[in-house]
């Protein structure tokens, strides 16, 4: 919300004009000053001068000469501007001055004749809007040559942005805030005096009011609705002060008639729209429901099709507005109005509201609707835009009739000494009552330790006993109150098992040189092609927005996979050289049916590895792998106690002969892949690029590591080399190895896979030592040998060929 | 020498031999010999030929049967001790060879220290999620408890219960993505809020860290970010409890006393409401040019107030018995913050160069 602090000055008495201390005030209360501005701040040195006498250039018919007035003598001005008559004030700036782009003007020959600076258009003044036509912004013939233009126009002012929150409706005006500043500061206000010619609701005298047939309120969402006759009506340009002041505030100067209902809408707050009286219908209004399809064109000429939802004014069943929102183009002013009804009326916040977001039309009419309007306002704004229309000579106004459905109740709320203390610390009644009938409460019960008060009507945002305790609390000021911490007295805080599991993997994590990632919820569906997720499986399973930033952003991830590929490839894109290790914890979102809201949501652990562009290292060993990974995600679980076993299995996006199923008590819990090779050069990723991921369910769950015992006697060890297929996994051979072996093998431990040259074709040799070891005694050799025989033997039988 | 006493010996002829002389003459010949003793090899060489069977220390002592019975006890002393010196300098002199000698074999195996660490260097956390962590243990710390809840949620418990209304204007102030099957990616965490009443009640106290979504996007704005919610019922709640919460909790994020401020504000889930402001850490408040706070001197840190009686209905919670305050907090404003960070578009991008490249050679 604009305001001019010129505005506001004419309607508060301040004890001290003192712009700083307001805006801090206003911040502190609620309504935060997020910018002040001078308007067009370069321009100057521009005067008014009167046009003396106009002439052609004799050597350029595009041009004109005109000769100016200055104030201190005569001036010569080129010109190709068409719109200027003999004793015109315009604005002038001569050699020396500077316009509102900062160009400093200077004298400069136009085909021989030197123009002495330049007559500036409204361009040029740096308020494009305020233009009325083409060409010289022509002022009042009443200027004197020779003045300052910026006090002319308005411009030695401030506009202050202040953020209205949205509770506070009231606000949205100059008078809204004109009172809240002398609530705040403590000052008075100057009474708003509607003219008394206008604003009563007489018998009807004007054969407008006798021709009007009536207004009907049919369906809910209006609760007054009142419209002002004019006639007379002589459609032009408002004087050129009140365009600056509309266009300052961000609003389009149009014609006279718009802009005395628009300025009166910044003042008081209360919309108004303007009908050509003789381009209704019928001379009658009617505000209802829209029919389901019927149609509307709105007055930026766009068609709008309206649903029951929608309140709008009829005249003779055609809709001429859509209420609050905007008004139609077929009963616009124009410039062959002659008559005029002004619409000043309180509609319902909530159909207002459905109305504009449905459509999109976030009106200024519309947002200070959806806020509330102050129904006291609908006669006192009719009658503040006749003023205008009456000082302009812009109309005749003739009376008004308004029609009301139900009445408004008084609300009454109470404060109490308890509460006051309970929630501000604050015993002082007297203090609480004095900022409250500032802010235009009143005190309808007075009582040693409670108060009753008559909330104002334009605050309908005030109805229990908390709303007046915080206008007591922001008035009074909250750094006033002491600062305490609360005891802890009932439980311990707890930052719980999840994110104490979250945070030792973080560390794990980062530890084994993995950087940690965050990537966006949402992805891209090209993602899931790029990966090779068929339609049919869970990871296209997604929970999709139906309103997305972008279509790269427009489906829930159901794997940290896409992002963190991505984010992979990026990398490398923007020349990332270095090997890759990057892990992320976040959730993946699913839709599954029996859940709550019929979306799954997981909290996984993925990551990515890939060796870089460059991998050359000092240090050769360096190699990042299957089974390199393979050793970080045990770390992660281990430290969990979480024992996991990964078997081979098959990722969409897996390389086939490279990804593996990771199990936890015969559940899979996530997995470990080398990406396709095909995928990752598309992507053009370094090989190879590993994933994996898991699900941090376990995780969370899982009681912890557990320990082992000392060892009493020593150990003896004996190898065992065993030739299988190549096929065969080696940790089901080493679980045979295990069951078959004796009661006192502690450890079986592979050390060495061979396969090629010495070994028959699609053979390889696995190798492993067996630790054996007996808790009650010293094993002797014999003893062990007999055992380790016996396993042999077993295995044998089994169908092992040992070596 | 040696040989004339033995010769003499052999004719059986009693000697006078000038013990003193002998040993003075076999130390300065023993200590000649040890000091161009190059290794082990040399040592063993001296030591056979001063200490061995047949050494010159051995016959002398052989020898002192022939001399004068009364000059025999001192010159057996003579000679011992002389033994003993000798032993105890090859002693000395092998230990020294050996340290001259690992000495020389570790100047051999010198390395550059300089040159790069082998393995993996540590990989690094993402600011956003360290701070989360921090803040919580904060405010666990001050007997909150973590609570979390779906991020995507029902309208229900994004705005419903929380006293926003269907077309209340309040939801203008947050841009919501919605999904297809109708529901939100919730666009703060205020609505664990509400499911936390209804499942543990009153008295609660918790926090909750999470992302949050709104769909805007432009340089100080993500449509994804991080908030952290806290909320706490009792009886007797004021202002000034809220109050000191978040000035501890800003002190020790910040690691030093701030100034702080509070303006009033407006939630629909609160009542009354306020925002917090702290000093601005960058410059406090006394550069205008200031980027971090553009000059005010202040910084936003969190919107706060007393729950709302209509929330902790929503909540199954009697607002006559308890009451309480609740604020919200952006988790990567803060990290920015702490971490001198001035764009937020960065942090979910994966982006190793603002991850790790501050730390790489
Ligand atoms: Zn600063």
């Amino acid at each position: 919300m604009k305001i001019c602090w010129s505005w506001l000055k004419e309607e508060v008495n301040f004890k001290i004009d003192n712009m700083e201390h307001v805006v801090e005030r206003l911040t502190e209360t609620g309504s935060e000053v997020e910018s002040i501005e001078k308007p067009v701040p370069l321009l100057k040195g521009v005067v008014t001068a009167k046009v003396k006498s106009i002439k052609g250039h004799p050597d350029n018919p595009n041009l004109l000469v005109v000769k100016l007035d200055t104030g201190k003598g005569e001036a010569t001005c080129v010109t190709a501007a068409k719109n200027l008559r003999a004793e015109d004030v315009v604005p002038y700036a001569p050699p020396g001055a500077t316009v509102a782009d900062g160009t400093v003007m200077a004298a400069r020959e136009f085909d021989g004749i030197v123009s002495e600076g330049m007559m500036l258009s409204a361009d040029e003044i740096g308020l494009p809007d305020i233009a009325d036509e083409f060409g010289i912004l022509r002022l009042s013939e009443s200027e004197k040559p020779g003045k300052d233009i910026r006090p002319i126009l308005g411009l030695d002012d401030y506009v202050l942005d202040i953020s209205i929150t949205p509770n506070r409706g009231d606000l949205l005006s100059v008078r809204g805030l004109a009172q809240e500043v002398a609530a705040i500061l403590d000052v008075s206000i100057n009474e708003l005096r509607p003219n008394k010619g206008f604003s009563d609701s007489g018998p009807s005298t004007s054969d407008m009011e006798k021709e009007f047939k009536g207004i009907t309120l049919q369906d809910e969402g209006c609760s007054l609705y009142a419209l002002g006759f004019a006639d007379n009506v002589k459609i032009g340009p408002s004087p050129v002060k009140e365009r600056v002041r509309l266009s300052l505030l961000g609003m389009r100067p149009i014609n006279n008639i718009v802009d005395a209902t628009n300025l009166v809408m910044l003042y008081l707050g209360q919309p108004l729209h303007a009908f050509d009286y003789d381009l209704l219908p019928e001379k009658e209004i009617t505000v209802r429901s829209a029919r389901e399809g019927e149609k509307i064109v709105t007055l930026d000429g766009k068609e709008r099709s309206l649903i029951p939802d929608d309140l709008v004014i009829a005249s003779g069943g055609i809709p001429v507005a859509l209420a609050g929102v905007m008004g139609g183009e077929n009963t616009e002013i124009n410039d062959s109005t002659k008559r005029i009804a002004l619409e000043s009326a309180n509609f319902d916040s909530v159909r207002v509201s459905k109305t504009y977001r449905r459509l999109g039309l976030p009106s200024e009419a519309a947002y200070r609707f959806a806020r509330k309007v102050d129904p006291a306002k609908v006669t006192i704004a009719l009658s503040k835009t006749f003023e205008y229309l009456v000082k302009w000579k812009a109309a005749r106004p003739l009376g008004q009739v308004m029609e009301r459905s139900g009445e408004e109740q008084p609300r009454y709320v109470e404060l109490t000494r308890k509460n006051l203390k309970k929630v501000l610390l604050l015993e002082d009644m007297d203090l609480a009552s004095t900022i409250l009938r500032r802010l235009g409460f009143i005190e309808t019960t007075k009582e040693e330790d409670r108060r009753v008060f008559q909330v104002p009507s334009f605050r309908a945002d005030v109805s229990i006993e908390e709303d007046l305790i915080e206008e007591v609390g922001r008035v009074w000021g909250y750094d006033k109150m002491e600062s305490r911490l609360p005891a802890v007295t009932r439980k311990p805080g707890d930052i719980t098992k999840r994110m104490r599991t979250e945070r030792q993997l973080r560390n794990i994590a980062m530890g084994r040189g993995y950087a940690e990632a965050i990537t966006y919820s949402f992805i891209s569906p090209d993602l899931l092609k790029t990966l090779r997720i068929p339609e049919d499986s869970p990871l296209a399973n997604c929970v999709t927005l139906s309103n997305p930033l972008s279509k790269e952003q427009s489906i829930m991830r159901t794997s940290l996979a896409f992002g963190l590929l991505k984010a992979a490839a990026a990398n490398i894109r923007n020349g990332w050289r270095s090997p890759i290790r990057m892990f992320e914890i976040g959730k993946v979102f699913s839709l599954e049916d029996g859940t709550e809201l019929g979306v799954k949501e997981n909290l996984h652990i993925g990551g990515i590895v890939c060796l870089g562009k460059d991998s050359r290292f000092v240090w050769k060993e360096q190699v990042d792998d299957f089974f390199s990974v393979k050793a970080d995600i045990m770390a992660l679980t281990e430290a969990k106690g979480v024992l996991l076993e990964f078997v081979k299995g098959e990722y969409p996006f897996g390389h086939k002969g490279q990804s593996a199923h990771i199990l936890n008590n015969g559940k899979v819990i996530g997995y470990l892949c080398r990406l396709k090779p095909k995928i990752a050069e598309e992507l053009s990723l370094p090989q190879p690029v590993l994933l994996f991921e898991l699900d941090l369910e376990v995780l969370e769950r899982s009681k912890g590591v557990s320990f082992g015992k000392t060892n009493k006697y020593p150990a003896v060890y004996r190898d065992i080399s065993i030739l299988i297929d190549k096929g065969m996994p080696v940790e089901k051979v080493k679980v045979d190895v295990k069951d078959l072996a004796s009661q006192y093998v502690r450890s079986v431990r592979l050390f060495d896979v061979y396969e090629g040259k010495g070994l028959p074709e699609g053979k390889r040799s696995v190798a492993f030592t067996l630790e054996y070891r007996s808790e009650e005694v010293t094993l002797r050799d014999e003893e062990v040998d007999k055992a380790h025989m016996g396993l042999r033997e077993a295995l044998q039988q089994k169908g092992y060929v040992l070596r | 020498m040696n040989d004339k006493v033995i010769s003499r010996e052999k004719w059986g002829v009693a000697v006078v031999i000038d013990i003193e002389r002998k040993t003075a003459e076999i130390k300065d010949l023993f200590f000649t010999e040890l000091k161009k003793a190059k290794g082990p090899e040399d040592l063993e060489e001296i030591r056979v030929r001063f200490l061995g069977k047949k050494g010159n220390i051995t016959s002398l002592l052989k020898s002192i049967k022939n001399i004068d019975p009364s000059e025999r006890p001192k010159a057996g002393q003579l000679l011992n001790q002389l033994k003993e010196e000798i032993e105890l300098a090859i002693r000395q002199k092998r230990e020294a060879l050996l340290e001259a000698f690992y000495q020389k074999e570790e100047e051999e195996d010198a390395i550059d220290v300089t040159l790069p660490p082998r393995g993996r260097k540590w990989g690094g956390f993402h600011p956003v999620a360290q701070v989360m962590e921090e803040v919580v243990e904060i405010f666990a710390s001050m007997g909150f408890t973590v609570a979390y809840g779906p991020e995507i949620e029902n309208d229900f418990y994004n705005f419903e219960a929380l006293n926003i209304p269907p077309h209340h204007p309040a939801r203008d102030m947050q841009d919501t993505f919605y999904t297809t099957n109708g529901l939100l990616l919730r666009t703060h965490t205020s609505p664990v809020e509400v499911r936390a009443m209804r499942q543990m009640g009153a008295p609660l106290r918790i926090v909750v860290p999470g992302k949050v979504y709104r769909r805007d996007n432009d340089p100080t704005h993500s449509p994804m970010f991080h908030q952290l919610e806290g909320l706490l019922i009792d009886e007797d709640i004021s202002v000034a409890d809220l109050k000191g919460c978040m000035e501890a909790f800003a002190n020790i994020i910040f690691e030093r006393s701030l100034k702080v401020r509070y303006r009033a504000s407006y939630f629909p889930f609160t009542e009354p409401s306020l925002e917090m402001d702290v000093e601005c850490v960058a410059c406090s408040g006394k550069n205008p040019e200031c980027r971090i706070c553009k000059g005010t001197g202040w910084l936003e840190i969190a919107g706060m107030g007393m729950t709302h009686p209509n929330v902790l209905r929503a909540g199954g919670i009697d607002p006559q018995k308890y009451n309480g305050f609740a604020w919200g907090m952006g988790l990567d404003r803060i990290a920015m913050l702490k971490y001198g960070l001035d764009d937020l578009r960065v942090f979910f991008e994966g982006d190793l160069a603002f991850l790790i490249g501050g730390r790489q050679e």
